[in-house]
């Protein structure tokens, strides 16, 4: 944000849609590895780029009239869900790859306990303001 | 956590549909050589027909992604032929001495199984990795 300083409500919140990013993440991969052997299933992924791309292009980005206001940043953690190309699929037309959603799964889940573990300090330091430093 | 919970839903769903095709598998097995069933005839192969569920099949927050989960479908009998196989000597033997035996291939059972093995394991370890994530979400409540 150019060295403006951003208050702790907007980082958390940050990272708050960075854990319900790994969330989802996870839910698609865990959703393609039950699918596994569903013939004809497709394997799907979040498309968050897509998502963030098309809120950006909307005219629903917020207008700044304070230099200190973060334009357009703030954007719904909202996704969808599609197809993966470029997977060949088996004979049953089913393209799930066990090893992609396994470590699909794994990355998520590192994702989440790395912004987990800096909301968890950040709340620490709340909690210690609030105790007025006891 | 509503995504969370529909996560460990989907890969719940697949254990269920997973055992099923096991138990499937290992009935075909054992009646590999069954040469009566209910019906008078040699016993048929079963085959389980795996059917991936509509996430949004409730209606519930279309913009949230939820997990698809698997349901079995069908059991199916396989209607290719019976084998035949010369046994003059087997009581169920026709008058040129040969019997019809099930049309089960156990080789393809046993790969069958293995596959069914492999993707429970699988669903079993998202289970753990998706049951971490919901502890660490907990643990900022400490």
């Amino acid at each position: 944000m150019g060295g403006e300083v951003q208050n702790d409500a907007a980082i958390m919140a940050a990272l708050g849609r960075h854990m319900s990013r790994a969330v989802q993440k996870q839910a698609v991969a865990a959703g393609n590895l039950a699918n596994l052997d569903t013939p004809g299933y497709r394997t799907k992924e979040v498309r968050f780029s897509d998502a963030l791309e098309n809120e950006l292009l909307s005219s629903k980005a917020l207008t700044t009239t304070d230099s200190r206001h973060l334009g357009g940043t703030v954007v719904e953690a909202r996704s969808e869900s599609g197809d993966v190309g470029g997977l060949d699929p088996r004979r049953d037309g089913n393209n799930v790859q066990l090893d992609r959603e396994l470590l699909a799964l794994g990355r998520a889940g590192g994702d989440f306990n790395a912004a987990q573990t800096i909301l968890a300090a950040k709340f620490r330091l709340v909690r210690y303001a609030i105790n007025e430093g006891r | 956590m509503s995504t969370l919970s529909s996560a460990i839903n989907a890969s719940a769903s697949a254990l269920d549909a997973q055992r099923t095709r096991m138990e499937v598998a290992v009935s075909n097995m054992a009646n590999a050589e069954s040469t009566r069933s209910a019906n008078g005839q040699p016993y048929r192969r079963r085959e389980v027909v795996l059917e991936s569920q509509s996430p949004f099949e409730t209606g519930f927050n279309q913009h949230v992604t939820q997990a698809a989960g698997v349901r079995v479908s069908a059991v199916l009998e396989d209607q290719s032929e019976f084998t035949k196989r010369h046994e003059p000597s087997h009581p169920d033997a026709d008058a040129d001495g040969n019997v019809s035996v099930p049309n089960v291939q156990v080789p393809e059972e046993m790969v069958d199984m293995l596959g069914a093995a492999r993707a429970y394991q699988a669903n079993l370890t998202a289970i753990g990795l998706i049951r971490d994530t919901i502890q660490r979400a907990l643990d900022l409540a400490k």
